[in-house]
């Protein structure tokens, strides 16, 4: 046992041992390299400060100083997103830059540059002088290039938008920041100067109708005012102009005496006619003009003179126990 | 409002015959007889167009000239501006939902009022009954025209 232990214990001292040997061995080695090395060291040092010198003295470091600060600015500028989509536009740049570059164009483009450099001296012309001058060959061809380029624009803006328009209906995410942004920085319109007058009342709910017919055309917006009651006749309060106060009161039986009141008899066709309007109103909050009648209860304007010929949208309206119609039509 | 006893009755004279031109005296035609109010409308000068088969469907609106249009009368004379302008006035006019000329004057006609054409506009322009739409009832003279506007109020446009 003892013996086996010692064994050991030689067999690693020995492999220390050489690879102690080999460390001084490579120190020494080293050593000389340096002690070789050093003048052509201090040779180089010397030259490489002479150089540095030199570039310095060129401009070298100050470019790459304000290089740094170059990158640095971009660096804040950009974020790795907007980098990232510079990457996948990467092909597309270098495609325009090589159509730009095309010998062709940079003669073009050089020829316009001359042209500039001599703007100082060129006459001011007028809408005339501009006719006059469209005469010329060489303009005629230089305003088609202009269109060209315009109408290339405007197709490229074209699809363009339509992308974005596509992805922001893609993303609310988008429409939502977009939003808070208006929200901070408020409506683009500006306000004109002068005398601020109060804004024009916009109905906050108007409900759509449950009818196939749309929504009520703009020109029909119904007065504001709440109604005064000018008079009550039998316990029922009515406006000044003769329609019900409050459209609740309204019954089927009252519309019968409204009719009779206004000198029309309520048969069957009137009858189709101021139920339309009544129900009209209760879904949009509005008294239907004559149009809306004509194309909701399916009448003809001449069959609704006919049943009511004084004034059939108020007379109708009075009826069925709701405002008169607003607009013109 | 109290309905009025006496009959009121309106004559609306229309003479010119851009877009702009004509709705104002239609609209008034039109609420007139909705407000139970009597009404007929004499047509003359270029207000035939509005009333005339092959030209009430194409009116134009003049920008040039006008100095409430933004558009600066250099440029609204261009060639062009003129069913430019009556286009997009035609766009807003459909989303109020406003009838076009033609089925207004239908509506005037349904709704009880009475179209005229001035007669001695007819010769100078060189148009017959036959040109104009079916709604216009008659061709009458100056003098016809005060005749039937007597008790009347009378509304140039």
């Amino acid at each position: 046992m003892e013996t086996d232990k010692l064994d050991t214990i030689l067999t690693r001292l020995d492999a220390i041992s050489s690879r102690v040997h080999e460390i001084s061995e490579r120190q020494r080695k080293q050593d000389e390299f340096l002690s070789e090395m050093s003048p052509v060291l201090k040779e180089m040092m010397s030259s490489a400060t002479t150089r540095l010198d030199v570039l310095d003295k060129k401009g070298y470091f100050a470019f790459a100083r304000e290089l740094v600060g170059v990158t640095e600015r971009v660096v804040e500028g950009f974020s790795p997103d907007d980098v990232r989509k510079l990457g996948d536009a990467v092909v597309a740049i270098l495609e325009t830059v090589r159509t730009m570059t095309q010998p062709e164009v940079l003669a073009i483009a050089g020829e316009a540059s001359e042209t500039l450099k001599n703007a100082d001296r060129v006459e001011p012309i007028g809408l005339i002088g501009m006719v006059r001058a469209s005469r010329d060959e060489d303009v005629q061809k230089g305003m088609a290039v202009m269109m060209d380029v315009v109408r290339n624009v405007g197709r490229v803006a074209e699809i363009v938008s339509t992308q974005r328009k596509r992805k922001s209906a893609a993303s609310s995410q988008q429409q939502d920041r977009a939003a808070r942004l208006q929200a901070i920085t408020g409506s683009r319109k500006k306000t004109p100067l002068g005398i601020e007058r109060p804004r024009a009342f916009v109905p906050s709910e108007r409900k759509a109708p449950s009818m196939p017919l749309g929504a009520p055309s703009g020109c029909a917006v119904p007065s504001t005012k709440a109604p005064v009651v000018a008079a009550v006749i039998e316990g029922v309060g009515f406006t000044t102009d003769g329609h019900l106060a409050d459209a609740k009161e309204w019954t089927e039986s009252l519309a019968g005496r409204l009719a009779e009141a206004q000198g029309v008899e309520l048969d069957e066709a009137r009858w189709t006619i101021v139920r339309f309007a009544r129900g009209d109103f209760e879904s949009t909050g509005m008294s239907p003009n004559i149009r809306r009648i004509t194309q909701g209860a399916n009448v003809t304007t001449k069959d609704l003179y006919t049943l009511f010929p004084k004034a059939p949208a108020r007379t109708i309206a009075k009826i069925a126990g709701i405002p008169k119609p607003a607009g013109c039509i | 409002m109290t309905v009025a006893t006496t009959k009121r009755k309106v004559a609306i004279i229309v003479s010119h015959g851009g877009l702009d031109e004509v709705y104002p005296g239609l609209i008034l035609g039109n609420a007139a007889r909705q407000s139970g109010i009597d009404a007929f409308l004499f047509f003359t000068f270029w207000g035939l167009d509005a009333i005339t088969e092959s030209k009430v469907d194409h009116l134009h609106m003049n920008l040039a000239g006008n100095a409430s249009s933004n558009m600066p009368t250099m440029l609204a004379g261009l060639p062009g501006m003129e069913s430019l302008a009556a286009s997009m006035m035609k766009k807003q006019m459909a989303e109020l939902d406003l009838p076009t000329v033609r089925e207004m004057l239908q509506i005037l006609e349904q709704s009880g009022a009475e179209l005229f054409a001035c007669e001695l506009a007819m010769k100078m322009f060189k148009r017959e009954q036959k040109d104009l739409l079916p709604e216009v009832k008659d061709v009458i003279t100056a003098g016809d025209f005060y005749d039937l506007a007597d008790g009347a109020q009378i509304i140039f446009t």
